[in-house]
């Protein structure tokens, strides 16, 4: 650690952290339509690449994504999602920042793959789903209906899950891929990357 | 209305509450149980001057209870899954919705830095989470002011754009970004002038304490959680 985070770094993490906040949650409410629910992590770590790219280029202290991590948890938290999310978004945040820290926060490929890690908080609000599977499908079926459970049921098993956190990887770098052409197309055009 | 209620709630005591509803909102419980912690928020808005909005939200959710107990037994095909849809939104997460706006338009971003530094809570958080209250609603209005200058390109929300999503996306995230990254740069400076970084604690103009209000609700609250959990302990205990 060369330099402690100073109160210019907690500002911007702040902002980003409402950026992705309003991210995850206009992307969640497709959780409505069965399949999508499913898909939810796929689609978030795909969108939210291009803030978090934007991020990095402001981040250069170890901390910082940890940071971001924890704190969307706690947006989460109070959003009536329960304290899983508050665990799963800073260890994945951690596991992003020693990433970058091994990349001494310049290396591209570094950052890529740290964004792959950090893209894997999402499943906080999804994990509830599959620890309290039993009691959460009986709890969805008097909610959302029999059929909605038909759907939903053969994507809940613990291979699925599996699956789906490798398959949430891949596209996180794919994403943070795009985040890094987006960031070239139009932010150092602008001088604010 | 004529009622002068010294309505102004401690910052902690909203965001106790703000937790305790999201602990319950996640179960299905009987209505009794779930009225305690529906009438709160409701509580809330009524008395800071949104009496319409507390209405509407009222009527809405017992409108969409209604549905979830009486329609839903019956109803099938496309149009239950409608009903449930519904339903399930408005009974879950109106609640909760309406206590973080509450929450959010009613609390002056030094009363709450305030009240958490009076509860000891490192700054590493209470900063970023302050930035979260004050930038929330100029995100919304920013995302506003994008669409109005889409439709004036001819390109605005609609059938049309929906065909090309990755185009919309594109031209949603990147003004938002480009005045993330200026809001960030003001808000460091400002708090720069303001002293933010110093490290000697601070003394506050504002001054927060639980009044007799914050205690009526908190047991009220507290109370709504206590019934809750007896409920699904009892369930355990004697299933």
């Amino acid at each position: 650690m060369s330099e402690m985070i100073n109160v210019k770094d907690l500002i911007t993490v702040g902002i980003f952290a409402v950026i992705l906040t309003v991210l995850i949650f206009l992307f969640g409410m497709l959780g409505y339509i069965p399949i999508l629910m499913i898909g939810l992590p796929i689609i978030a770590a795909l969108i939210a690449g291009i803030p978090y790219m934007l991020f990095l280029t402001r981040v250069d202290k170890f901390g910082m994504v940890t940071l971001l991590g924890l704190i969307l948890g706690i947006v989460m938290f109070l959003s009536g999602h329960t304290w899983i999310p508050i665990v799963v978004y800073t260890i994945c945040g951690l596991i992003a920042d020693i990433v970058l820290k091994m990349g001494n926060y310049t290396s591209i490929k570094n950052s890529i793959v740290s964004y792959g890690f950090f893209s894997l908080g999402v499943f906080g609000n999804m994990l509830p789903f599959y620890i309290l599977r039993d009691y959460f499908v009986e709890s969805i079926r008097a909610s959302m209906g029999t059929d909605y459970v038909n759907v939903i049921l053969p994507f809940l098993t613990n291979e699925m899950l599996i699956v789906l956190i490798i398959v949430t990887f891949i596209v996180g770098l794919i994403g943070a891929y795009i985040g890094k052409i987006v960031l070239k197309k139009h932010f150092k055009k602008a001088g604010i990357a | 209305m004529g009622l002068k209620l010294n309505f102004n709630l401690d910052p902690r005591t909203k965001i106790i509450i703000l937790v305790l509803i999201s602990f319950m909102v996640f179960n299905e419980v009987p209505l009794y149980i779930s009225g305690i912690l529906v009438l709160v928020p409701f509580i809330c808005l009524f008395f800071s001057n949104r009496i319409k909005l507390a209405l509407s939200y009222i009527l809405i959710y017992i409108f969409a209870k209604y549905i979830q107990i009486y329609l839903l037994p019956t109803a099938t095909g496309i149009i239950a899954i409608f009903l449930i849809m519904f339903s399930y939104t408005a009974t879950r997460m109106l609640p909760i919705l309406m206590m973080g706006y509450y929450t959010i338009q009613t609390t002056k971003v030094s009363e709450f830095i305030a009240s958490m530094e009076k509860s000891n809570i490192p700054k590493e958080i209470t900063i970023p989470l302050s930035v979260i209250f004050r930038y929330i609603p100029s995100v919304y209005e920013e995302i506003k002011s994008i669409t109005d200058a889409m439709k004036m390109r001819g390109f605005g929300l609609n059938a049309k754009s929906l065909k090309n999503p990755l185009k919309l996306i594109e031209f949603y995230m990147i003004p938002i970004l480009v005045n993330a990254i200026k809001t960030a740069d003001e808000l460091s400076a400002a708090s720069l002038t303001r002293g933010l970084s110093n490290p000697i604690s601070r003394t506050h103009f504002v001054e927060v304490k639980l009044n007799k209000i914050d205690y009526v609700l908190l047991v009220i609250s507290f109370m709504g959680l206590g019934i809750y959990a007896y409920y699904f302990l009892g369930g355990v205990l004697f299933a």
